[in-house]
C-alpha cells in the first residue's frame, strides 16, 4: 500500500510529477527549446530556456527573434492549461497576442510565466509575461492566450495518479 | 531588392535558418514564403503538427522581411502581435503569404496568411505591427 499524505502534499507533487512528464515526452521542438521547469501549480507554471544562439536574429547572437518568445509563450500556456483544467482531454490554441516590450537583448536565461486564470467548460484563458534572469532586466514580453478545451475521463493527470512509484 | 538578395538577408538571421523557410515570390506589397517540415517543427508528436510558435515564428519571419524590403530596415522592431489558428497544421509543406496593409511614416501593419494544400483553407492568420523609427 502506498503511505497515504495529504490532499495538499499529494497534489503538490503530483503536480510537479505531471510539468516534469509533460515536458519528457515533448519531441521536435519543445526539445530544441531544452525547457527546465521551475514552478508548476494550478495557479501557475514558471519555466526556464537557455541561451541559444540559433532562435537570436544576428550572428553575433546578441538578440533573440521576437517569434522564439511566442512560441515559448505558446508552449508555457499548454502546460499551465494541462495543470489547471480539471478532465483535460485536448486543447487547441484560438488565439494568441503578444506585446513586445523591449529588444530581448541578453545572452542570460529566459524565464517565462504563465497561468490560466479562467476556465470555462470549453476555453481557458491564460496570461503570461516573459523576462530574462538577470537583474534588474525588465519584461520582454507579456501576453495573452485562449485555448479550447476538451473534458473528458482519459485525462493525463488521472493516469498520473493512477501510476505507483517508479511506473 | 530583388528575390536572390532578400533570400541571402533571410539566411544571415539564424533563427530563419532555424526555420529554414524559401522566399517564393516579391513584390512591393507583398511576399509568398514556403517552408518544408522538419523534426525540429512538430509540437505535436502523435499527428506531426507544427507547434503553434513556429506557425507563428514563420509568419512573424515573412512580415518583418516585408518590412525589410520596402523600408530597408535590416532588423524591423516587432510591437506587437495576434495570431488566429484557424485549422491544425499538419506534416507537409506550410506557405506564408504578407501583405502590407498600412504604410505609416512610424509604424506598419502587416497581415499574413498561412495555408497548406489549399490558400482558400488557412491554418492560421496573423496580425503583425512593426516600429519603423
Amino acid at each position: 500500500m502506498v503511505k497515504k499524505q495529504t490532499k495538499n502534499e499529494n497534489s503538490s507533487k503530483l503536480l510537479a510529477r505531471a510539468a516534469e512528464v509533460w515536458n519528457e515526452r515533448a519531441l521536435g521542438f519543445i526539445t530544441e527549446m531544452n525547457l527546465q521547469i521551475e514552478r508548476s501549480a494550478l495557479d501557475g507554471v514558471q519555466l526556464r530556456m537557455p541561451y541559444n544562439p540559433e532562435f537570436c536574429v544576428d550572428e553575433e547572437g546578441t538578440m533573440l527573434h521576437g517569434g522564439i518568445l511566442t512560441a515559448l509563450l505558446d508552449s508555457a500556456f499548454g502546460l499551465a492549461n494541462f495543470l489547471a483544467v480539471e478532465d483535460l482531454e485536448s486543447m487547441a490554441t484560438i488565439d494568441l497576442r503578444v506585446e513586445y516590450l523591449g529588444p530581448a537583448q541578453s545572452r542570460a536565461d529566459i524565464l517565462v510565466f504563465t497561468e490560466c486564470y479562467r476556465q470555462t467548460q470549453h476555453v481557458a484563458f491564460n496570461s503570461g509575461r516573459i523576462w530574462f534572469d538577470t537583474n534588474g532586466q525588465p519584461e520582454v514580453a507579456r501576453a495573452m492566450g485562449t485555448f479550447s478545451v476538451t473534458r473528458g475521463t482519459n485525462s493525463l493527470l488521472d493516469k498520473l495518479n493512477t501510476m505507483g512509484p517508479g511506473q | 531588392m530583388t528575390l536572390d538578395k532578400l533570400q541571402a538577408q533571410c539566411d544571415r538571421v539564424p533563427f530563419f535558418r532555424f526555420l529554414g523557410f524559401e522566399i517564393t515570390d516579391v513584390d512591393d506589397d507583398c511576399i509568398h514564403a514556403r517552408m518544408e517540415q522538419s523534426a525540429r517543427h512538430v509540437g505535436n508528436p502523435v499527428l506531426k503538427a507544427y507547434h503553434g510558435g513556429i506557425t507563428a515564428s514563420f509568419m512573424e519571419a515573412i512580415a518583418s522581411t516585408a518590412v525589410s524590403h520596402n523600408w530597408e530596415i535590416l532588423r524591423p522592431k516587432p510591437i506587437n502581435l495576434t495570431v488566429d489558428y484557424l485549422r491544425p497544421a499538419l506534416a507537409g509543406t506550410l506557405f506564408v503569404r504578407a501583405d502590407i496593409s498600412k504604410k505609416g511614416r512610424r509604424m506598419s501593419s502587416i497581415e499574413t496568411v498561412a495555408w497548406q494544400k489549399d490558400p482558400a483553407k488557412p491554418v492560421a492568420k496573423g496580425l503583425f505591427h512593426f516600429l519603423l523609427v
